[in-house]
C-alpha cells in the first residue's frame, strides 16, 4: 500500500504501560487537557472560570487542607506524647470520612472529566485503569485527604521519631486504599445510577440510612457538659472525657482495629510497643484493603471498558405489547391549573424526585442539624442562637440548586426559548418551587432543632422566620442573576464526570456568605446588647428589600436571557 | 396573494469574524412543505435558529405569517412548533410528563393536554413506555417525542431540524404520513434535512444554501430545468434526481475545496 504506512502496532506494544503507544497516549491526553484549558480562556467566562478555580484551590482548600492537616498533626503529636493511643483510630476514621464523603458533597461543583469518552480509542484497560486513578488525584478529597496524612506523619514524627518510617508506611497504605476505594465508591454509584430499578433502590437505601443516622445524635448527647473556661478547667475536662469515654472507646477499637482506618492507626502503635510482627501484619491487611478497593474499581471499569449497555432498554419479548387501558395521562398531571407557572413546577418537582444528588444535597444539612445540634442541651448553659443556627445551616443544602436553576435542563432549556413563555415567567415559577421546597426543608429543620436545642422563645422564633424572609429572597436574587450569568451544566443521573464551575461555586460562596454574614452581625449584635427584638424589624425591613430586588431582578431577567441565550444554550445544552 | 409563511429579508448572522449566514433572503408560502437543503456547515441549522427565535440574525428581518419576529416573539411561538437540533427535551420526565409540561408552556387547558398527550403518544407508539424515562429513550424515540411536542399545539407552521435522523424506517413512514395530513390541512413546513429522498418525495419547493449563502431557491421542477440547461443539448430532456441537481448546484465538494491528496492508504 503507498502513501502513509499505518502498520498495527504490536501487541505487546499496546498492553504495556511504558510502551511506545501508551506514552503517544499519554502524551495525547495532556495535549488535550492543555488545549482544553487553554481554548477555555478565548472567553470572558472562561477567563473568570480559571481564576475562580485558581483562587478555589490555593485560598480554600488550600487554607482549609493547611488547617487541617496541621489540625491533625497537632492532635496526632498530643496524643501520642500522652501515650493516649486509644483516641488515634478516631483521627484516622475523620480522614477517611472526610476523603470518602467530600467527594459527593462538591461532586456538582468539580470538573471531571469523562473517562468513558475515552474508550472509542485503542486504549489497553490497563492503561484505562490508570488514567482513571490518576485523574482521580487532583479531585479536591484527595488533595484533602493527603494534606491530612501528611500532617498525621509529622505530627507523629515529631512526637516519636522512631515512628517515622512506620507512620510513612502505614500512611502510605492508607491513603492507596481511600484514592482507589474513592474511585470506587464513584465508579458504582455512577453504575447504580444509570437504572432506573438500582437507583430507585439506592434512593431507599439512601433515606434508610439518613433515618438510621439520626439516631447517633441522642446516641451520644445524654449528659450536661460544662464548657471549660481555664486551663485547669481543660485539664479536667480532658481527664473526664478519657475516663468517661475510655472504655467506651476500648470497646470499638476491639472492632475497629480490622477495618482500615483502625489498622492504620495500630501500625505504629503495636510497632511502639515493639509489636513487629502484628504491626507488620496491619500495613499488611490494610494493603489487602487496598488490593480489595483496587478490585472492586476493577471490575466496575472492566465492565466499562467492555461497552456494557446502561440503558433501561426493556429485553426483546415475543409477546405483544400490552395494550394501555387507563389515561395514562391522568396520573403524572401534578400541580393542577394549565398555567405555566404550574407547569414549570410539576417538571421541577417530577425531576426533583427523581435526582438523588438533589436530594442529598438537601437532606444531608437537615441530618448534621439533627446531629451537631445536639451539643445544645448539654452544655451547661443555654445557646439562645442555636435554633437560628440550626436553621440557617439547614437553608444551606439550597445554594447548589437555587444558584443553577438552569444547570439540569440539558436540551429542555431550548424548551423553554421556543415556547412563547417569557423567561421571566418560568424563572417565577422556579423560584415558587423552590421556596415551596425550602419552606418544606426548613419547618423540618424547626422541627428537629426544637428537640435537640429546645423549643425557642417567641422572640427568637420571630427573629429567625424574619431572617428567613429576607434569607430566601436574597437567595433567589443572587441565585437568579447566577443561572443566566455563571450557569454550568449538570447530569442530574451522575455524581461524578460532572461539568461543574468554579466561578459560579465562588460567586455562590461569596453570596451565600454575605447573606449569612448579614444574618450573624444582626442576631450577634442583637443578643449582645440584650435587644434579640430588634432583629425582627431590621430582618423585615432587609426582607422588604430583598424582596423588591426579586421583582427587579425577574423584570430584568428577559433581557438577560435573550442577551445571553447563545452563551446559555452553548453551555447548558451540551450532549451528555 | 396570501401572506408569506415565512419570510426572510438579507438574513445574516456573523460569529465574530466568521459569516454562518449571509444575505438569505426567502419567501415560504402559507401551506408549502418547504425543503432547506446544504452541505454540513452551510448554515441550515444557525439559520433555522434565527427563524425560531434562538438566534438573533446579526443584519436582515424576519417575518412570520407576516409579523416581524422581534417584536412578536411570544405571540409568533404560540404559532410556531419546532424540533431543534437538540430536540429540547427533559430526560428526568416521562413522555407523557413532557407532554403535559409543553402542552401547559403553549397554554393548553388541562382537558386538551391530555387528549392530545394520549393520542400523540398512541399516534407515536411509545403509550407503551410510559414509565421510561425519556433519557432511557432510543434517538429514534426521543426524535418522535420532540416531533409530537412540536405540534401539540396544533402550530400553523412547522420548523424541522433533521427530523428523520437516527429514526428507523416505519417510524419515518409515520412521521411522513402525519406530516402530509398536517400539510393538507395548511401548516406550512420548513425542513431541513441530509436525506434528500425525502425532500424529493415530500416538498414542493426547495432552497439550498451553501457557505452561507443561498445558491438555489424554486420548486424543484425549475431547480432541475435551471440544472438541464447548463447541460449538453443531448443531456437537456433528462430529469435529474435532486441528488443530482443538488451536486450540480453546490458541486461534489459540498462548495469546500478539493481535497489535494487521495487518501491512498486506506484499505
Amino acid at each position: 500500500m503507498a502513501g502513509v504506512n499505518l502498520e498495527p502496532a504490536k501487541e505487546s506494544a499496546s498492553r504495556s504501560l511504558l510502551g511506545r503507544r501508551a506514552r503517544a497516549q499519554y502524551a495525547a491526553l495532556a495535549g488535550l487537557r492543555w488545549h482544553m484549558l487553554k481554548n477555555g480562556l478565548r472567553t470572558a467566562g472562561g477567563v473568570f472560570e480559571l481564576g475562580a478555580r485558581a483562587f478555589a484551590l490555593l485560598f480554600i482548600f488550600g487554607v482549609m487542607g493547611l488547617g487541617l492537616s496541621i489540625l491533625m498533626g497537632v492532635t496526632a503529636y498530643q496524643l501520642i506524647l500522652r501515650g493516649q493511643w486509644i483516641f488515634l483510630p478516631l483521627l484516622f476514621w475523620a480522614v477517611f470520612l472526610l476523603w470518602q464523603v467530600v467527594p459527593i458533597l462538591l461532586a456538582s461543583f468539580q470538573e471531571q472529566f469523562d473517562m468513558s469518552s475515552l474508550l472509542r480509542f485503542p486504549l489497553s484497560f490497563r492503561l484505562f485503569y490508570l488514567l482513571y486513578i490518576v485523574f482521580g488525584l487532583t479531585d479536591i478529597s484527595t488533595i484533602l485527604g493527603g494534606m491530612c496524612c501528611i500532617g498525621l506523619w509529622v505530627g507523629t514524627s515529631l512526637a516519636r521519631s522512631d515512628l517515622m518510617l512506620w507512620s510513612a508506611l502505614s500512611l502510605g497504605c492508607f491513603a492507596t486504599f481511600n484514592i482507589l476505594m474513592a474511585r470506587a465508591v464513584f465508579a458504582w454509584i455512577d453504575r447504580w445510577l444509570a437504572q432506573r430499578k438500582t437507583r430507585e433502590i439506592m434512593g431507599a437505601v439512601f433515606m434508610l440510612g439518613f433515618l438510621g443516622l439520626q439516631l447517633l445524635n441522642p446516641a451520644f448527647y445524654q449528659k450536661k457538659i460544662v464548657v471549660p473556661v481555664n486551663a485547669e478547667q481543660r485539664i479536667a475536662r480532658q481527664q473526664q472525657l478519657v475516663e468517661e469515654y475510655g472504655p467506651w472507646v476500648n470497646r470499638a477499637n476491639a472492632v475497629q482495629k480490622w477495618f482500615p482506618p483502625g489498622l492504620a492507626a495500630v501500625a505504629p502503635r503495636r510497632f511502639a510497643e515493639q509489636h513487629t510482627v502484628t504491626a507488620v501484619g496491619s500495613v499488611g491487611m490494610l494493603g489487602v484493603y487496598a488490593l480489595a478497593a483496587g478490585g472492586l474499581l476493577m471490575v466496575r471499569l472492566r465492565a466499562e471498558y467492555r461497552g456494557e449497555n446502561l440503558g433501561s432498554a426493556p429485553h426483546r419479548t415475543d409477546a405483544p405489547p400490552k395494550r394501555k387501558e387507563t389515561v395514562l395521562a391522568e396520573d403524572t398531571w401534578v400541580l393542577g391549573g394549565s398555567g405555566v407557572i404550574g407547569a414549570v413546577m410539576a417538571k421541577e418537582l417530577h425531576c426533583l424526585l427523581r435526582t438523588l444528588p438533589q436530594l442529598y444535597a438537601l437532606g444531608a444539612p437537615l441530618l448534621l442539624v439533627l446531629i451537631l445540634s445536639g451539643a445544645g442541651p448539654s452544655l451547661s448553659h443555654p445557646f439562645i442562637l442555636a435554633f437560628p443556627v440550626s436553621l440557617i445551616y439547614a437553608q444551606l443544602g439550597f445554594t447548589k440548586i437555587i444558584y443553577n436553576n438552569f444547570g439540569a435542563e440539558g436540551a429542555g432549556l431550548q424548551m423553554m426559548f421556543l415556547s412563547p413563555t417569557p423567561i421571566r415567567t418560568v424563572l417565577l415559577g422556579k423560584n415558587i418551587f423552590h421556596a415551596t421546597v425550602y419552606a418544606i426543608v426548613l419547618l423540618i429543620a424547626s422541627v428537629f432543632a426544637a428537640l435537640r436545642v429546645g423549643v425557642p422563645t417567641g422572640v427568637v422564633l420571630a427573629a429567625t422566620v424574619a431572617w428567613l424572609l429576607f434569607a430566601l429572597p436574597s437567595n433567589l436574587v443572587a441565585g437568579n442573576l447566577f443561572s443566566l450569568l455563571v450557569p454550568y451544566r449538570v447530569n442530574p443521573g451522575r455524581m461524578t464526570r460532572q461539568q461543574g464551575s468554579r466561578a459560579n461555586a465562588l460567586v455562590s460562596l461569596l453570596a451565600q456568605g454575605a447573606i449569612l454574614a448579614v444574618g450573624a452581625t444582626v442576631f450577634g449584635l442583637c443578643a449582645l446588647f440584650d435587644r434579640l427584638w430588634l432583629a425582627i424589624p431590621i430582618f423585615l425591613g432587609l426582607a422588604l428589600c430583598a424582596v423588591s430586588c426579586l421583582v427587579w431582578v425577574l423584570s430584568l431577567a428577559d433581557g438577560i436571557a435573550n442577551r445571553r441565550r447563545e452563551a446559555l444554550l452553548t453551555t447548558l445544552v451540551k450532549r451528555d | 396573494m396570501d401572506t408569506a409563511a415565512i419570510q426572510t429579508q438579507g438574513l445574516t448572522r456573523r460569529f465574530g469574524d466568521l459569516t454562518a449566514v449571509e444575505n438569505v433572503t426567502l419567501s415560504v408560502a402559507p401551506g408549502q412543505f418547504f425543503g432547506f437543503l446544504g452541505p454540513n456547515g452551510a448554515g441550515k441549522s444557525t439559520t433555522i435558529k434565527m427563524l425560531t427565535g434562538l438566534l438573533e440574525p446579526t443584519e436582515g428581518a424576519i417575518q412570520i405569517l407576516g409579523k416581524p419576529f422581534g417584536s412578536n416573539a411570544l405571540e409568533l411561538k404560540q404559532q410556531i412548533g419546532v424540533v431543534p437540533e437538540g430536540m429540547a427535551l427533559f430526560g428526568r420526565l416521562t413522555a407523557s410528563e413532557y407532554l403535559h409540561f409543553v402542552g401547559r408552556m403553549y397554554g393548553l387547558d388541562r382537558a386538551t393536554t391530555l387528549q392530545r398527550t394520549e393520542e400523540l403518544l398512541d399516534f407515536m407508539q411509545l403509550a407503551n413506555e410510559h414509565k421510561k424515562l425519556v433519557t432511557d429513550f432510543s434517538h429514534g424515540m426521543q426524535k418522535k417525542l420532540a416531533l409530537a411536542a412540536a405540534v401539540i399545539h396544533g402550530p400553523k407552521v412547522l420548523f424541522l431540524d433533521e427530523p428523520f435522523e437516527g429514526v428507523d424506517a416505519v417510524a419515518a413512514g409515520m412521521l411522513k404520513s402525519m406530516l402530509s395530513g398536517m400539510l393538507t390541512r395548511g401548516v406550512t413546513i420548513f425542513l431541513t434535512t441530509h436525506v434528500l429522498e425525502i425532500v424529493e418525495r415530500l416538498c414542493s419547493h426547495v432552497a439550498i444554501i451553501s457557505k452561507g449563502r443561498l445558491v438555489a431557491n424554486g420548486p424543484i421542477e425549475e431547480l432541475n430545468k435551471g440544472v438541464v440547461s447548463m447541460l449538453p443539448d443531448a443531456a437537456r430532456e433528462q430529469r435529474l434526481t435532486l441528488e443530482e441537481i443538488f451536486l450540480a448546484i453546490v458541486g461534489a465538494t459540498g462548495g469546500r475545496e478539493q481535497p489535494t491528496q487521495e487518501l491512498s492508504w486506506l484499505a
